[in-house]
């Protein structure tokens, strides 16, 4: 009824490339914008912060991350709990006052003797951004490799990367800053005198900081993806042949897609670690589950899509919190059999997916789009 | 038909003039392994004209435009562009030199529409840095704007204004070829390389197709290169024309001559063609 695409007219080239083309969509996206800035932290409580919404955030900007990257540009990667343990080693160390050493060479005692360069404990917003440009860094060195292998075998190379990141992390004390425990665990930080991370922090404010972070994230993704470079990443993905002969560069627009993809995940890995769970350990927190879940999470929500991320990243969220309230909560079955369930379900929506719809969610909805837009014509 | 004039940020022209050589090929041979693709291979291309490329299946036509466009790299033998000779150049730096080309077999990219598809022509073109893009509003967002009216003038030419907003996979096969030739189209080359751009075509599309070329070449200038098997099209298309057989030019020269050739007519006749 209200869902019209076929009588509104574009008059401008600009507004015929406008992210909400149509009226009602429009609407409805800022509707859940305003709600979400100005009504849920009303409302918001410990439980629903970290079970659903810091959660989600955090997927979803990982999600972004992996879509610009395995969506858009066509290379898959397997490394995302990595580089967001890269995202989460280097809020850290920013977080803590990061060290640097420079050997300068030996002393008379022939011992190495060192430089060494003190920062500062960083502002929380300078330890995510940072985090994320660090994982850039480290993501582009992996990504190399890309230039030359592709498929299945650039999946082995991040596999490769996946492991030894986490690896690297457990083994060098440095990382961890030498603590006892070799966790790292989040120091408080705040923002206009508001605890975002420690155990101070409140849901609403971490829950505000989180949403802001996806809230922008998400917007400059969208851009990237419509201009020159979202168009040299899809060429790349679709014929990368054809696009080196009509002036692609493939090395720049690949290790391009490399770095963006590893910025978003290192931010979603530094939120992950400082603002969500406060504390983590490699080997369980970005093990390779990370990775699967977050390609889950894009090809249940849709490759080659923004909205999709978002789509796919709260639909794992909410599904273990759903199963876990419906089948445990209401119908008091045993945890295990829900999660085995859960398990069961999600294995068989990507098949599903795969096979039949492999732009996932986001896709379903444009085709009911288009069949909304001729309703009640069936042609 | 109202043309779509140069905009400035086409290669340059680098002066030559209609009629002057604009690309040469010297002594070119290339093989793969022991297959010899091309045997010691010379001919040029006049700037304005339309020169066809004509030989049998298997001739090596279409590795002769993979070596012009620098997707393979020939073991003997020079390439001489607007007067300079080329070093080895990798693909994407000689499409920025101005050079585009269509594919035998469709190379379009299926996951975009037919809109997107002709922008990525205009790549080459496009200055705006990751910064900007992401900031979108400001100037990304007027040189978005700048190249979408170019490219809106290439749909209009082609007279594919319905199928603007469509995945390209879902076009039939004409429609397809004529979105490739705007994607070439869309980067305002000084050499444009059509491989077969009329094969299997009804012949309602292979006369659109034939006006089309005509008339890329008579109103922008675009120098053409040509590789179709009709003869009949080649007749009318083409002003110069060299054959190919096996790896080997047999002929050059305008289509009557090339046509009374005896040694063009015996490689037609001994070999099968589509
Ligand atoms: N990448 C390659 N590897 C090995 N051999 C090749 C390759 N490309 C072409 N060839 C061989 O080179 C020869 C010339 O092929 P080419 O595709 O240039 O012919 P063509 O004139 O375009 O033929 P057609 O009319 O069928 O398109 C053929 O024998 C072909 O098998
Ligand atoms: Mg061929």
């Amino acid at each position: 009824m209200f869902y019209r695409e076929t009588g509104e007219f574009k008059t401008s080239y600009k507004a015929d490339q406008a992210t909400f083309p149509i009226r009602f969509e429009f609407f409805v996206f800022w509707t859940v914008v305003v709600l979400a800035f100005a009504v849920v932290p009303f409302f918001i409580n410990d439980y629903w912060e970290k079970a659903v919404f810091i959660p989600f955030f955090v997927y979803a900007l990982g999600a972004i991350g992996l879509n610009i990257l395995t969506g858009y540009c066509g290379q898959v990667s397997l490394g995302t709990g990595g580089f967001m343990a890269v995202g989460a080693y280097a809020c850290y160390k920013l977080m803590t006052g990061l060290d640097i050493y420079i050997p300068m060479g030996f002393d008379d005692t022939g011992t190495m003797a060192y430089h060494t360069i003190l920062l500062p404990p960083l502002n929380i917003v300078w330890c995510v951004l940072l985090g994320g440009v660090i994982t850039a860094i480290v993501g582009m060195l992996f990504g190399l490799p890309s230039l030359r292998i592709k498929g299945f075998y650039l999946a082995v190379a991040t596999l490769a990367a996946q492991f030894f990141l986490v690896w690297l992390f457990n083994k060098v004390p440095y990382f961890y800053n030498y603590s006892a425990t070799g966790q790292i665990t989040a120091t408080e930080t705040t923002l206009f005198g508001f605890a975002i991370t420690g155990p101070n922090a409140a849901p609403v404010a971490t829950y505000l900081f989180c949403l802001s972070f996806l809230f922008l994230f998400a917007w400059i993704a969208r851009n990237l993806v419509r201009g020159r470079i979202g168009r040299s990443w899809m060429a790349i993905r679709d014929m990368d042949i054809a696009a080196e002969i009509i002036g692609v560069n493939p090395l720049m627009t690949k290790l391009s897609a490399f770095a963006v993809s590893s910025f978003y995940i290192g931010m979603a890995g530094a939120l992950f670690f400082a603002v969500w769970h406060g504390a983590a350990e490699p080997t369980e927190a970005f093990s390779i589950n990370q990775s699967f879940l977050v390609l889950f999470m894009i090809i249940i929500g849709g490759l080659g899509s923004i909205v999709g991320s978002l789509i796919g990243a709260a639909f794992m969220v909410l599904l273990p919190v759903l199963f876990k309230n419906i089948f445990v909560g209401a119908f008091g079955w045993p945890t295990d059999l829900s999660e085995y369930l859960q398990l069961m379900l999600v294995g068989a929506l990507i098949i599903v997916f795969l096979i039949a719809e492999p732009h996932g969610i986001a896709a379903l909805w444009r085709t009911t789009k288009e069949k909304l837009r001729m309703w009640p014509f069936p042609h | 038909m109202n043309a779509f004039v140069r905009s400035d940020q086409a290669a340059p022209e680098d002066g030559i003039k209609a009629g002057e050589v604009m690309l040469r090929v010297e002594n070119v041979s290339l093989a793969f392994g022991g297959v010899r693709a091309i045997t010691d291979v010379s001919f040029d291309i006049l700037k304005g004209e339309i020169r066809a490329i004509i030989g049998p299946n298997g001739a090596g036509k279409t590795s002769m435009l993979n070596v012009i466009n620098g997707f393979y790299h020939p073991q003997e033998g020079e390439i001489w562009f607007r007067g300079v000779k080329r070093s080895n150049m990798k693909p994407h730096q000689i499409a920025h030199q101005g050079i585009a080309r269509t594919f035998q077999n469709i190379a379009l990219f299926k996951g975009m529409s037919t809109l997107d598809n002709i922008m990525t022509g205009r790549l080459t073109m496009m200055r705006r840095n990751m910064l900007w893009q992401a900031l979108w509003t400001g100037p990304a967002e007027a040189e978005e704007i700048r190249h979408r009216e170019f490219v809106e003038r290439i749909i209009d030419f082609l007279e594919i204004q319905h199928i603007r907003k469509m995945p390209v996979g879902r076009l039939p096969y004409g429609l397809q070829k004529r979105v490739e030739l705007g994607r070439a189209l869309a980067a305002e080359p000084q050499l444009l390389l059509l491989d077969e751009p009329m094969a299997g075509m009804n012949l309602e599309e292979k006369e659109d197709m034939s006006r089309f070329i005509l008339d890329v070449n008579s109103q922008f200038g675009t120098t053409i290169a040509l590789i179709e098997h009709d003869m009949s099209v080649v007749m009318d298309l083409s002003d110069r024309v060299v054959v190919l057989d096996y790896g080997k030019k047999i002929g050059d020269g305008t289509p009557d001559e090339v046509c009374r050739d005896q040694t063009v007519i015996d490689a037609y006749l001994g070999v099968s063609h589509d």
